[in-house]
Formats: C-alpha cells, structure tokens, sequence
C-alpha cells in the first residue's frame, strides 16, 4: 500500500470516482459548517452549567457538614487536625473539608451559593461579608447556642452587621512587613528598627539591599496589589478606605500619593521591575518572593509568618509598618479579623453547625489544632491555654500583637458591599502606572471613579 | 455522514404516501424519538434551559444572592457607557483577527509540506496534532506562563545572544501576542482538515498542469486554494467562533485576572469576572447574549463573502 493515496489516483477509474463524490462531499461540508456554527454559538451561552444539591443526611443517620476555607497546605494539615478531635467528641456529626485557593475561592462559592448549594461552615474574609450577609446568605449565628463570652469586644463587633452577627472571627491579625534576615546578611545590611523608621528609611534600605545583592534579588517587595498597604498608608495621612457610611474615605489625590511614591521606589530599583512585580501577583504564598529570598522586605499579614518560615526554610522578622515621623505610634495599624466562621442561611442543620463554630471558638482542643494559623486566638481563654504549645513562628507572631495593642489607630470601617472588587481596582492600576501607561494623577482619578461604582 | 445522505434521498422521495406507508412512517417516527429521547432530554436540560434562562436574566439586576429583579434594557444600556467592556471587545477582536489567520496559515502550510509523501507521515501528523489535544489545557497554560516569564526559558535563551527580553505575559505590550503565539501553536485540528481536503483534489489536475507548463506556485494558487476553498471556509468559521469564545488561555495565562492592565481581559473573561467576581450575573449574562450576536454576525458574513471565495465544483 502506498502511503499516499494520490499515487493510486492515477488509474483513470480512481480519478472520475474521486471526482463524482466530491462535489456531494464538499455540499456536506457546508452543511456541517453551518450545525457546527451554530452548535458551538449555543455553547457560549452555556458554558456555565449549575451544580446540583447535596444530600445532608447520610445513610447511617449521621449528619454531614460542609465545611469551606481557603488557604495553603499547612492550614489545611491544622483545620483537618481540628475536625477530627471535634467529630472524635461528636460522633454523629462528619465534617466534610472543601478548600482551596483564595482566587478560587470566591467564585466557586458565589456559584455554589447561588446554586443552594453552599456549604454548611464557610471561612468569610471581611471584604465580602457584607456582601453576603446583607444579601441573606449568612446565617445569623446569635441566635444560636455559642458562647461570645470570651472573645475580644473587638474582634466580636467586626463580625456584626445590619442582619446580626454572620460571623465570628477566627483570629487576630495586623498588617505587617516581613523581613527575611537572609538577604540582608548577603547584602551586608542591617535590618532596620522598626519602631523608629519611616517611609524615607524604607526606601534608603530597600534600595541599599537591591544594589548589593546578586541580579534579580530586591530589597522590598512592591505594594500595590492589595489594599491593606493603601489603607495603613492612608490612616497614616488622615484618611482611611472606608467611611463608617460605607463610602471611600479618601481622593484621587490621595492615592496618587500613594503610587507615585511607589513609582519612586521602582525607579531607585528599591522594588522589582514592573513585569516581575505582575508575575509575582500570581505566585502562590510558597513561591513568593520574601519566600524564595528574593526580597529582602515583604507586604503580608501577621498570622502568614508561620507559613512564610516554613516555605522559606529560615526564620522570618515581623516589623511594623514605617510611619511618617519615624514614631511607632504614628504607624496607625489595627487589629483585623483575620477571617471569619460564617454559616449558610440556607443550612439543613443550623443547630450542628453553630455546634461545630462554638467548638472552633471556645474549645481548647480546637485551639491545640489550629494554634496560629489564623492569627491570634480571639477567645482570651483558649490564647492563654495554648500558649505553651505554640511553635516558635507562632510565638513571634502572638508577641508581636500583643506588642502593638498601644500604638494602634482607630478600628477602621468595615468594608461595604462590593468591597471585594476593590483589591482587583488597586491592582489593575498599580500596574497601569508602573508600566508607565498613565499617569499617577489619571490612574488616581479613574481607579477612584471605578471604587465608586463597584461600592455603591 | 452517510446517514445524512440516506435521510436526504428518503426525504427526496416525492407523490402522496398510501395509508400503510404512513402507518409505517409514524412508527419509524416514534422509534426515531425513542432513540432521541436521552440527547434530546440533554439538549433541553444542559443547553436550551440554561440559554433561555440566561436570556431571561439578562433583562435582570440579579447578584446570585437574592432573586432577579427585571430591569428591562438597562444592562445592554450599562454596555455602551463600560470602558472595560469596550477594551475586552478590542482584545477580543485582535485576538480573533490576527490569531485565525495565523494559525489557519501555519496549518495550512504544514498540512502542505506533510502532503508531499513524507516517509512516516502518521508520525508526523500526531507529532503535529498533539499541541491541539494540549493547548487548550491549564496544564499547557501553566507552562507557557513559565516560559514566557521573565527568567523563562525564552528570555535565557535569548540572554545567551545578548538580548534581555521582556517578561513576555506580565508586560501589557507583549502579554496578548503572547497568548496569539499560544494560539497559532495549536493548528493541529485546521491541519489535520486541511491534509483530508488536500486528498481530495484530483490528481489529474496537477498533471495537466504540469504538462501546461505551469510552476509549482501557480499551481498552488489555480488549483490548490481554490480546490481547498470549502475547507479553508470551514475552519475559518469554526475557529473564528472558537477564538471569540476562548477563555482558558488568557485565564489561567493572566491569573483570572485578564492583567497586566487588562491586556489580556478577553470578553469572556471580563464576563466571567462581572458574573461571579461582582456579582454582576443579569450584565454576565447580557454579555453573553451580545457575544452571540457578534458571533452569528461574524458568521453571517462569513457565509455571505464565502459566495465570492469558496469554490463548491457543484
């Protein structure tokens, strides 16, 4: 047989059989052309597809429960360590993890809520709990049998809103800067105190750091890619994010401010170039660049310290943010709730979920499990319980909130609705004007224009 | 196909039916249903009652959380005035205009120069088909983003020649070529019709040809293009509607986020942020529908200019 079938055609017959069956076959194609146009138009339309409900109850007259949260693999080691020694001493109560990363978080659970399917526990971050508990989908879990008693006042107000409390936090956070000790030492440079500096030192050091180490290793990396930077940079100017009426606290001076000192940076190459601060947006906590030892100074919350250490193989230092005036006290930090444990309204089993959150919030053994992993312990008894067992990372952590309780501002407004579209404004932006495509003042304007919309 | 083309030659049949003909047809009929029954019952269920539902929101104010509120008009209204919209319709559009074309080229070349007879041609056909089977995937995704990053394997292998490269997919200037690139990667599937279209054409055609003097470029341009017209024709419609509505590469490529600077915000991306990122489902769904009437437009023209293009030797 020959491999080509045109070595065959020559034979006359062959040619005009060819010939009679094309015209027919090529009528075909158009036909089939046109189904196939229109079969893949339809599924444009429906390339989103619904979920099904899930059955709660399982066949041995156990109760399910779904349980969601976001984050990395150590957390998930601790929560699972948490389920297991709350369904050791709730035998008829399964706990049933779902987790993932934070991106991917949020849509599948808008999805899953939206098709009723949401999970029964889901871990709320304060950008979104608004959001949701307006809206109806949180459960208001004062209603049911868990004990406040023992929590922080502050930490305990963050999760009330206008539809009760939809949740309660499950730790204590700060927004920090984290050093890793490791490229200073490389660099020959001394980490700076950070009850003394400011925004200027921030910038001398970080600098310094990026011309005395290797090609690709910066002193500091960019903010700009969340808005917990912009928010303690804008309580240190008198002004803050969010209004308690649920507006922007702050113009689009402001934070034009904000980016041209960041644009600074860039240009004394105190940060990474404008491509590389776009790619590390999408590495994931364990490929950071603080992580990696690829910056010497990093934007994270307290409570990621742990995490951080441990991708980082070294120990990491917590140090305030730099202030104005080089005063500890003008630092203006807060205590965040670093999350909360929040419950569908649309639960089969209300009574066994408010079980499951009293027992994260108030039992010791709870606490044993997850230690530090979601900040500090709101509950004051269940801290004190567990402080002999915390890791070392954890200690550094704890230390450090309760060294700040003096210095800190004003508690900031909570997030209004639609706050969660903020983060991906800052973003967009920060890199509109690192990549020199608009001005600080028109990046200022429009990214002030779009908050707006997104909150109103 | 061949089935078709029985059903054709029944349906071709002319004259009145007699009363056992009829009988006989109803029945045929009724087993037909029955055999349809489990695709029909998917039609309906995965696609025409999502479709119409989506059709239904998008005349709502609807944030997945609460029930949809009728709001008319206002949602295709929201378009004209949405920035962000219009930029993803121009991503959009550079994608499709330069990324087709591209990519049916290279396919049709490759599909050319496998069409020679090449020794193990099996082999290479699957060696060429394998980045379609792949391209679509986050796995694949996921690789080009590491060599297009800014140490990737591109950049070192141009560092050994002395160039810095740019970080390909996080500048907002190279960002979407480098995802075309991605795209034209994947010609496989156009290739694969093109070498069956290329069998097609009698031989006998080249040879008088050949005989007539003409050169092997005339003969590319007489014969070949419009001998291979209706497949051309074919996968431009199919991969014009493929490429409005990709949505993998630039997500995963992009981190779900269309950046740099919206570089990379692809429609769909931008409809999938609205949707379930702002909760904005009743304008996701406004959106989809636009995307369809600028898919059946694009195809209607397409099929309108195909009468002054394709060669049907019908």
């Amino acid at each position: 047989m020959p491999v080509h079938p045109k070595g065959e055609a020559v034979a006359p017959a062959a040619a005009s059989q060819t010939r009679t069956s094309a015209p027919k076959a090529k009528r075909k194609l158009r036909a089939s052309a046109l189904v196939a146009a229109t079969a893949a138009a339809v599924l444009a339309l429906t390339a989103c597809g619904g979920g099904g409900g899930s059955e709660a109850k399982s066949a041995d007259g156990k109760v399910e429960l779904r349980f969601a949260w976001w984050g990395g693999d150590k957390r998930a080691q601790v929560t699972q360590a948490a389920i297991a020694a709350f369904e050791a001493e709730n035998p008829n109560i399964k706990i049933k993890p779902e987790y993932g990363d934070w991106s991917g978080y949020w849509d599948k659970l808008a999805t899953q809520v939206a098709a009723n399917d949401a999970p029964d526990i889901i871990q709320m971050d304060e950008k979104y709990i608004t959001e949701y508990s307006t809206r109806g989908a949180l459960l208001d879990l004062s209603k049911y049998d868990i004990d406040t008693s023992k929590l922080d006042a502050a930490a305990l107000d963050a999760g009330k809103g206008e539809k009760g409390l939809t949740g309660i936090a499950a730790g204590i956070n700060a927004a920090t800067i984290l050093a890793n000790p490791a490229v200073f030492q490389a660099a020959g440079v001394a980490i700076p105190d950070d009850k003394t500096w400011t925004w200027e030192d921030f910038e001398r050091v970080a600098a310094e750091v990026t011309a005395k180490s290797p090609k690709g290793t910066y002193g500091a990396a960019a903010y700009g890619t969340d808005e917990a930077s912009l928010g303690v940079w804008l309580r240190q100017n008198g002004k803050s994010l969010y209004t308690s009426d649920g507006k922007l606290g702050f113009e689009p001076s402001d934070i034009a401010e904000w980016w041209a000192f960041l644009k600074q940076l860039s240009e004394k190459k105190a940060v990474p170039s404008a491509s590389e601060v776009v790619e590390a947006e999408a590495a994931p906590l364990d490929q950071s660049g603080l992580a990696t030892g690829k910056n010497g100074l990093a934007f994270w919350w307290s409570n990621q310290l742990p995490a951080l250490e441990k991708a980082a193989g070294g120990e990491l230092q917590i140090l305030r943010f730099p202030s104005k005036t080089g005063k500890a006290d003008d630092a203006k930090l807060w205590y965040k709730a670093s999350q909360f444990w929040s419950a569908s309204s649309r639960t089969k089993h209300p009574e066994e979920t408010a079980k499951f959150i009293n027992f994260l919030t108030n039992n010791v053994k709870a606490g044993e499990a997850l230690l530090a992993d979601r900040g500090v312990y709101p509950n004051s008894e269940v801290r004190d319980a567990i402080a002999p067992k915390l890791a070392k990372a954890d200690v550094k952590v704890v230390d450090f909130i309760a060294g700040i309780k003096e210095e800190l501002g004003d508690a900031p407004a909570a997030p209004p609705k639609g706050a969660g579209a903020i983060q991906e404004i800052v973003k967009r932006y920060t890199s509109e004007v690192l990549f020199d495509r608009l001005s600080t003042e028109e990046a200022g304007k429009k990214a002030v224009d779009e908050m707006k919309s997104a909150i109103s | 196909m061949s089935a078709i083309g029985e059903l054709s030659t029944m349906t071709r049949r002319k004259g009145p039916m007699t009363k056992e003909e009829k009988k006989a047809n109803g029945r045929d009929n009724k087993a037909a249903y029955i055999f349809l029954l489990p695709w029909l019952i998917g039609l309906v269920a995965i696609t025409v009652g999502p479709m119409l539902m989506s059709l239904y929101l998008s005349f709502t104010d609807y944030n997945l959380l609460q029930p949809p509120e009728w709001v008319g008009l206002d949602n295709f209204i929201r378009m004209f005035g949405d920035a962000r919209l219009h930029n993803s319709l121009r991503v959009t559009f550079t994608y499709v205009l330069v990324g087709v074309p591209l990519q049916l080229g290279v396919a049709l070349l490759i599909a050319l120069v496998l069409d020679k007879g090449l020794r193990g041609l099996p082999f290479y056909r699957s060696i060429f088909y394998l980045p379609s089977l792949l391209g679509g995937s986050v796995a694949v995704a996921i690789l080009w983003k590491q060599i297009f990053g800014t140490t990737g394997l591109v950049n070192q292998v141009l560092a050994m020649v002395g160039i810095e490269g740019p970080g390909w997919i996080s500048d907002p200037n190279t960002a979407l070529g480098s995802i075309i690139l991605l795209h034209v990667w994947t010609f496989g599937s156009p290739m694969i019709i093109f070498l069956a279209g290329l069998r097609q054409i009698p031989v006998m055609y080249y040879e008088a040809a050949k005989v007539d003097g003409a050169t092997t470029l005339q003969q590319f341009w007489r014969i070949t293009l419009p001998m291979l017209s209706p497949i051309i024709f074919f996968n431009l419609v199919l991969q014009i509607i493929g490429s409005f509505q990709s949505f993998t590469q630039a997500f995963i490529v992009s981190g779900g986020n269309g950046g740099p600077s919206d570089s990379t915000m692809f429609f769909t991306l931008y409809l999938y942020q609205k949707g379930f990122g702002q909760f904005d489902m009743g304008y996701a769904s406004a959106m989809a529908w636009f995307l369809l009437v600028i898919i059946g437009a694009f195809t209607a023209i397409n099929f309108i200019a195909s009468k002054y293009w394709v060669f049907y030797d019908d």
